[in-house]
């Protein structure tokens, strides 16, 4: 029995020693995905397929926050769907994400709370 | 006598080397040295403006954009969505010219509420086409100016140069004909992007970090370059 118990220790050690030592160090601040290329992608052709990539790129920002070593979505990823949701006329969803953002960052409090002014701005005019 | 002299000679000559060689011993210039302002000042928010063009490429501005957000806010520093800046910029008619960098800091403040702005200039993106080699190069200079003093807190450059030759450069017509098929096919705008990506690893590396980084404000005695002594 006992070396079964030994060789089972050893084993476990091992093993630790292998997965430890497969994960790459430790995680960065934020976890970016593909938002660089994906920006990129727009920038260099802006077509119905680069922009709906550089949402999902957006989406799985927010989504995968946790996998960072902050846990947080990294700065303007909601600011920057929200813009999307405002240049398709989804005002609501915009200013969601903005909210969003200043929630998680007080330093784009008074930029956020400019474009939801604006919004809203916008919104009386056409109501009139 | 002659042979007094040159003793003499020979010993002043070896001390010079040896006085000149104590003299030379590098400096290491750290954050705290070279860049105090920020660590007075603590700048959170960074405004990240549309590049200053002076390469011979028109698109360098817009593709250079899309890398400059991702070293900054890793580095600790909240970064305003350059999408949504350079889109403002344009609709306030300042993207494309020398104006937006003439104008009063404190207007940065007062419109996106930023403790600094950062300022970028492309100075190189371009390939340089020789006889033997043909090399690209990506040369960015960035600094950090405050919204609230115009002072400048932190400035610093990265270059890169990539040799596209690929080492064997060949004999004859054959030769260069196949270089320049590789040469046009490895300077595709995306490549440009990834050295911009490594001139920006080269410049941040000297950056103090910011408040969400663990380093903030503990980071002031490492080097950021050495100086020779006189």
């Amino acid at each position: 029995m006992k070396r079964y118990k030994v060789a089972a220790l050893g084993l476990s050690t091992t093993l630790m020693f292998l997965i430890s030592g497969c994960s790459s160090g430790p995680k960065p601040l934020y976890n970016y995905g593909d938002y660089s290329e994906s920006y990129y992608g727009v920038k260099k052709e802006a077509t119905a397929e680069s922009a709906l990539e550089y949402q999902q790129a957006l989406e799985y920002c927010i989504e995968e926050a946790d996998d960072s070593s902050s846990g947080r979505v990294p700065p303007g990823m909601y600011a920057n769907l929200g813009y999307i949701y405002l240049k398709g006329g989804q005002n609501d969803k915009a200013k969601e994400n903005f909210i969003k953002e200043k929630t998680i960052y007080p330093e784009a409090a008074h930029f956020m709370d400019r474009m939801i002014q604006k919004i809203d701005a916008m919104e009386g005019e056409n109501e009139k | 006598m002659r042979s007094k002299y040159s003793i003499i000679y020979i010993t002043v000559v070896v001390l010079g080397f040896i006085l000149s060689g104590c003299a030379t011993a590098p400096k290491v210039v750290t954050k705290g040295e070279a860049y105090p302002k920020m660590y007075d000042e603590q700048p959170r928010s960074l405004l990240i403006l549309p590049p200053m063009n002076e390469s011979t490429d028109a698109e360098a501005k817009d593709y250079y954009m899309t890398t400059a957000e991702m070293p900054f806010a890793l580095m600790g520093y909240y970064t305003f969505p350059t999408e949504m800046v350079s889109d403002i910029m344009k609709q306030e008619g300042v993207y494309d010219t020398e104006l937006l960098y003439n104008l009063p800091m404190n207007k940065f403040a007062e419109y996106f509420g930023a403790d600094a702005v950062l300022l970028t200039r492309i100075k190189k993106w371009d390939v340089s086409y020789m006889v033997v080699a043909s090399k690209l190069t990506v040369s960015i200079s960035a600094k950090i100016v405050s919204t609230k003093t115009s002072e400048v807190l932190w400035a610093h450059s990265g270059t890169v140069v990539v040799d596209l030759s690929g080492g064997n450069s060949g004999g004859g017509l054959a030769g260069l004909i196949v270089n320049t098929i590789a040469t046009a096919v490895n300077t595709a705008a995306a490549d440009y992007v990834d050295y911009a990506h490594q001139a920006n690893a080269r410049l941040i590396g000297t950056l103090p970090a910011g408040p969400y980084s663990n380093m903030y404000m503990q980071d002031q005695s490492m080097p950021v370059y050495t100086v020779r002594g006189k």
